[in-house]
């Protein structure tokens, strides 16, 4: 029934496609590939669909990986990935943590350290702290990074900038979580120490009319806004309900308030604390106890009730929709924290909203901006039922996703609007991973430019100016985005400032960080990322057609354009002499990295 | 039209639907119209500066009464003092810090304030109640987003229409940039500003400039914002003249290459047109802008080392180069974080509180080294006022608040609009959640800065559609 359906919608997908080339010179490759019926998740049947695939799973296809996919297909690579334990980062700060202090810093575990760990983890290189393995989840990495654009935590907060454990934690539970069930994610995040201080609910206390004092709502608002069900009632594919022609409100300042007092009462885990110290948190001192000393075991366990800060008094009202388990979605009085709380997670995540809200905002991470209705149906429909009555089940939510006919053909489905803009982090990500990058100890430092990488990128893991992201889902860019009313998340951080300076860091990584030949700064060292360049040089010097064909295929899916490529080819044979191979390489990688084709993932 | 966007629009149609298209570019034609005509006389230069205070200022810890009826209201609320841990400020810190409002004169709106009590302001806000002081800067009451005047009654009983998800960070700084809470897809009145009077400028640069980020407020139809770092112009290394250039040699095959890739309306696909229209005006923009820089002395006025003193200070630098830009309007976005004061409110807001402060004072001394502070305006917006219960050391979301406008031509030294009630109990201001309903409209107190900035009334009525609702267009604190 599905894969019927489907294949009515390629062929006349491809009809537009065809009929849309007809019309004028294309800047797009041919689209008279496909006959749409090889099924939707058989496959990949040409090397450009494997590394179409893994630029949407994972940080950037590699010729290997490109290969193994198409030894093994999409469904037992998918199998293989969801087997891979999850890389963590806490053990990479733990090891630096360790190490001899000289050279000096060489033991200094700070923020910047956690993006070492991070880079190690999204790009697969030898780990110097699990005795140089190469971390293989690719896929899990990606979909928690995901996530991390969507449960926002960052080192922009006062307190958590001087606290890498605490991120790296939260990163590590993201990604334990990537596979999980939905449920047990929102309950880690909600319990986390860095969202207990990220969103202020850690030391939340009952309300006391004395003093004026009410529960903080900031973590009530957020978690029902950005991480769950959002502002407005949605139809199973993601569209508004409408009364009247407007769209309903999902809660109430009452339900901000019912969670907010829910969420009282919950403090730092007394595990592993100085006993009699101001560190150990008990009934009597629940707003004054700190946890601000370094890596301390608190900052990565879940927060710990204390019962005479939670509300158990008052009747809350919760959310209120069809079927919803609590009689008219109110929670009555008299639980305990963690009563109160399964709760109202329950009843948070029973609401018909979490399958289109959390479906359309992973499509979007690692898709398209622009999901049809249908396609966010389908996942939605996945996330409420995986096939054996389970709810909230990621990894079926995970593979509907990348299997979804959409995903896999529609750059053929709607030529001119599918995909999404490339972020710069995953631009740079792909390009070390396409190239081979390696650096000499393990240890890597160049995602830690000066000054830090979110200045270049307008992102960096981690470090979101604020708890909706660089980027929001419905950021419509002006001009012609905006006016069409399509969604742009993306194009949010390409500002004119940088546009200029991502393309200025992508300038640096083509021309000055690269194996074959003396680079641009004397003080590099053996934790600096350089790029295989001499693996392509022959190639480039001899054939840079070819040599455009293989990263047309690496870097845009063999999208490349007939125009594209004549530009390129027209600009690498003006470059002679003994050096050629390898600066065709960089100027094609620069070229590539900021050309439009390659920035709109297609 | 292009042909492809044509073509465009039908498969867009198709796929998606696209509602509101007809209408979106009919809009376009008859702003393209209007937009021809703005002009001004030669020398007549305006600059509008929006401060956006992204997290929702706590104003009622900003602008506080120490007088004793008032005082005991704001006691009730705040409550524990900040000598015990809470938020409250003492009375004789307030009374220090006190306003010398003059009385309302000529029959014009503006004077002490509105339930006749003293008032002060946050310590931290030394350099702004100077301005305050000397007559250059207003404070504007109980601002926020409103469709209707809405009473406490008619908010409790739902029978009036109020801004979706108020209290909500997203939607409200939105709405404080759009004034549009009835059309969640609005462009900014910035922009819409812009859009009118965007011919009155003869140079390429954009009428919008934006010191920070991208934002909403800058949007506009036809008009595009531009970005400009506040430590100067970054150019293209791979162009010449940019970080590492000197690493290859300058290489006119390379930029060819380059701009082939770029050229604009060569793109099929509508994000890759959207993405070589900014990385070509990104350089187009930025060589005209620095070459403007360039020519201009340095100007003496310190600056504070702080993000938005150096996003004011490249504000002001670009005033100073009006003429080499050809601009005769200009409206520039600035905008500083960490107002969300959940917890830790009494560090936070002194920090973030003198930084304004600070800022804002070297911003109008700017203005006045350069002779233009009569045609310069600053004003704050944020995403609401905060609640006047307490989260232990902290407040919450709330709805109205109070707000800055500075400038040489802003009718300084007074309080225009009504001072809502601080009381914690039988508050006739109050939601009944601790959130103040607003008493002025952002869409009235946009208005007032359209009006002195140049908008016709009729384009006004345009731009604000709700205006209409609200009992005046002008609150009178621009001259």
């Amino acid at each position: 029934m599905k894969s019927r359906s489907s294949r009515v919608l390629l062929i006349l997908a491809l009809g537009a496609a065809s009929l849309a080339g007809a019309q004028t010179p294309s800047h797009r490759p041919d689209a008279g590939m496909h006959s749409g019926f090889e099924g939707m998740d058989a496959g990949p049947y040409s090397d450009a669909d494997a590394a179409r695939f893994l630029a949407q799973a994972t940080f950037g296809p590699t010729l290997d990986g490109i290969a193994h996919l198409r030894s093994v297909g999409y469904q037992a690579w998918l199998n293989e990935q969801f087997a891979l334990p999850a890389s963590t980062q806490i053990p990479y700060l733990d090891w630096v943590e360790n190490l001899p202090p000289l050279p000096i810093g060489n033991d200094s575990v700070t923020d910047d350290t956690r993006i070492e760990a991070w880079t190690i983890n999204a790009l697969g290189t030898p780990d110097p702290s699990r005795g140089m393995a190469a971390p293989a989840d690719q896929l899990r990495q990606r979909v928690a990074f995901a996530l991390s654009e969507i449960f926002v935590v960052s080192n922009k907060n006062g307190t958590l900038a001087y606290q890498p454990w605490a991120l790296a934690s939260w990163y590590d539970t993201l990604a334990a979580n990537a596979f999980g069930n939905y449920r047990a994610l929102l309950k880690d995040a909600t319990l986390h120490p860095a969202m207990g201080i990220y969103l202020t609910h850690m030391q939340n206390q009952k309300a006391d009319t004395t003093h004026n004092i009410r529960p903080d709502e900031n973590y009530a608002r957020e978690v029902l806004q950005l991480f769950s069900i959002g502002l407005v009632k949605l139809a199973e594919d993601g569209t508004p309900l409408l009364n009247g022609g407007q769209p309903i409100p999902t809660y109430g300042q009452a339900g901000v308030r019912g969670f907010a007092a829910v969420l009282t009462g919950w403090n730092w885990n007394n595990t592993g604390c100085g006993p009699n110290t101001y560190e150990c948190c008990n009934e009597n001192n629940y707003s004054n106890c700190g946890r601000y000393g370094y890596n301390l075991p608190s900052w990565k366990l879940p927060m710990q009730p204390i019962e005479a800060f939670h509300d158990n008094t008052s009747t809350k009202q919760l959310l209120d929709y069809a079927g919803v388990a609590l009689p008219a979605g109110v929670l009555a009085a008299g639980g305990n924290a963690s009563q109160e709380l399964d709760a109202a997670l329950d009843n948070i995540f029973h609401h018909p909203n979490v399958g289109p809200f959390i479906g359309r905002r992973l499509i979007q991470r690692l898709v398209t901006s622009n999901p049809s209705p249908a396609y966010v149906q389908r996942v939605a429909s996945t996330f409420n039922d995986n096939g054996s009555g389970v709810r909230g089940d990621l990894k079926a939510t995970v593979r509907a996703i990348l299997l979804d006919p959409e995903a896999r053909f529609g750059q053929w489905m709607y030529p001119s609007l599918f995909g999404k803009l490339r972020e710069p982090l995953l631009k740079n990500t792909q390009l070390w991973r396409a190239m081979s990058a390696t650096t000499e100890t393990g240890r890597i430092e160049t995602l830690n430019p000066y000054p830090p990488i979110e200045d270049w990128y307008g992102q960096g893991p981690l470090r979101s100016q604020s708890v909706f992201n660089f980027f929001q889902p419905d950021y419509r860019n002006s001009g012609e985005i905006s006016n069409l009313g399509l969604a742009s998340p993306e194009f949010q951080i390409l500002s004119d400032i940088t546009a200029v300076s991502t393309n200025n860091r992508l300038f640096s990584l083509s021309f000055c960080w690269y194996s074959d030949g003396s680079s641009c700064w004397t003080n590099d060292h053996g934790a600096a990322l350089y790029l295989d360049t001499a693996r392509d040089a022959g190639l480039a010097a001899s054939n840079p057609s070819a040599l455009l064909d293989r990263y047309s295929l690496l870097f845009m899916s063999g999208q490349m354009s007939p125009f594209m490529h004549q530009v390129l080819l027209t600009r690498l044979n003006a470059i002679t002499g003994g050096n050629r191979g390898r600066q065709r390489v960089q100027h094609a990688l620069y070229l590539i990295l900021n050309s439009p084709e390659y920035s709109i993932q297609k | 039209m292009t042909t492809s966007r044509r073509r465009f629009l039908k498969q867009g149609l198709t796929a998606f639907g696209a509602a509101g298209l007809c209408g979106a570019f009919g809009n376009l034609n008859v702003l393209a119209a209007a937009a021809a005509h703005a002009s001004f006389p030669p020398g007549d230069y305006k600059a509008l500066v929006c401060i956006f205070l992204h997290g929702g200022n706590d104003s009622f810890n900003s602008i506080v009464p120490y007088s004793a009826t008032e005082y005991a209201a704001y006691r009730t609320s705040r409550n524990v003092l900040v000598s015990d841990g809470g938020i409250a400020f003492d009375q004789a810190t307030i009374q220090a810090q006190s306003l010398s409002a003059l009385a309302a004169a000529g029959g014009l709106p503006g004077g002490v304030p509105s339930d006749g009590g003293s008032y002060g302001m946050h310590p931290a806000l030394t350099e702004l109640r100077q301005l305050f002081n000397a007559g250059h800067a207003a404070i504007v009451a109980n601002v926020g987003t409103l469709l209707y005047p809405t009473s406490q009654a008619a908010y409790q009983a739902g029978t009036i229409a109020v801004p979706p998800q108020l209290f909500s960070h997203l939607d409200q700084s939105t709405y404080w940039q759009t004034s549009r809470p009835d059309d969640a897809n609005a462009n900014g009145w910035g922009g819409r500003i812009a859009d009118r009077l965007h011919s009155a400028n003869s140079g390429p640069v954009p009428m919008c400039v934006s010191l920070s980020s991208n934002n909403l407020f800058q949007r506009g139809d036809i008009v595009d914002s531009y970005s400009v770092s506040p430590e100067g112009v970054e150019k293209m290394s791979y162009l010449g003249d940019g970080p590492e250039s000197w690493v290859i040699p300058p290489n006119d095959d390379g930029i060819a290459a380059y701009q082939a890739l770029l050229a604009g309306n060569t793109q099929e696909h509508v994000f890759e047109r959207a993405f070589a229209d900014r990385s070509r005006n990104a350089v187009a923009n930025y060589e005209f802008v620095d070459a403007a820089l360039n020519g201009a002395t340095p100007l003496s006025t310190a600056f504070p080392a702080t993000s938005l003193g150096q996003q004011l200070r490249m504000a002001a630098r670009l005033i100073q180069v009006r003429a080499a830009l050809g601009m005769s309007r200009q409206v520039f976005y600035v905008s500083a974080g960490n107002y969300d004061s959940h917890n830790n409110q009494v560090d936070d807001q002194q920090s973030n509180l003198g930084q304004l402060s600070q800022a804002l004072k070297a911003f109008h001394d700017a203005t006045v080294e350069l002779a233009i502070d009569q045609s310069v305006t600053a004003f704050t917006a944020s995403d609401f006022g905060r609640s006047l219960g307490v989260n232990v050391d902290g407040t919450d979301h709330g709805w109205g608040g109070h707000h800055f406008v500075v400038g040489g031509a802003v009718r300084g030294q007074r309080f225009y609009g009504a001072m809502p009630s601080l009381r914690d109990t039988a508050n006739p201001d109050d939601t009944g959640f601790g959130q103040i309903i607003p008493t002025t409209a952002v869409d009235q107190y946009a208005a007032t800065l359209a009006k002195w900035f140049g908008v016709s009334n009729t384009e006004i009525a345009d731009i604000f559609p709700s205006l209409a609702h609200f009992n005046s267009a002008n609150l009178g604190f621009l001259g």
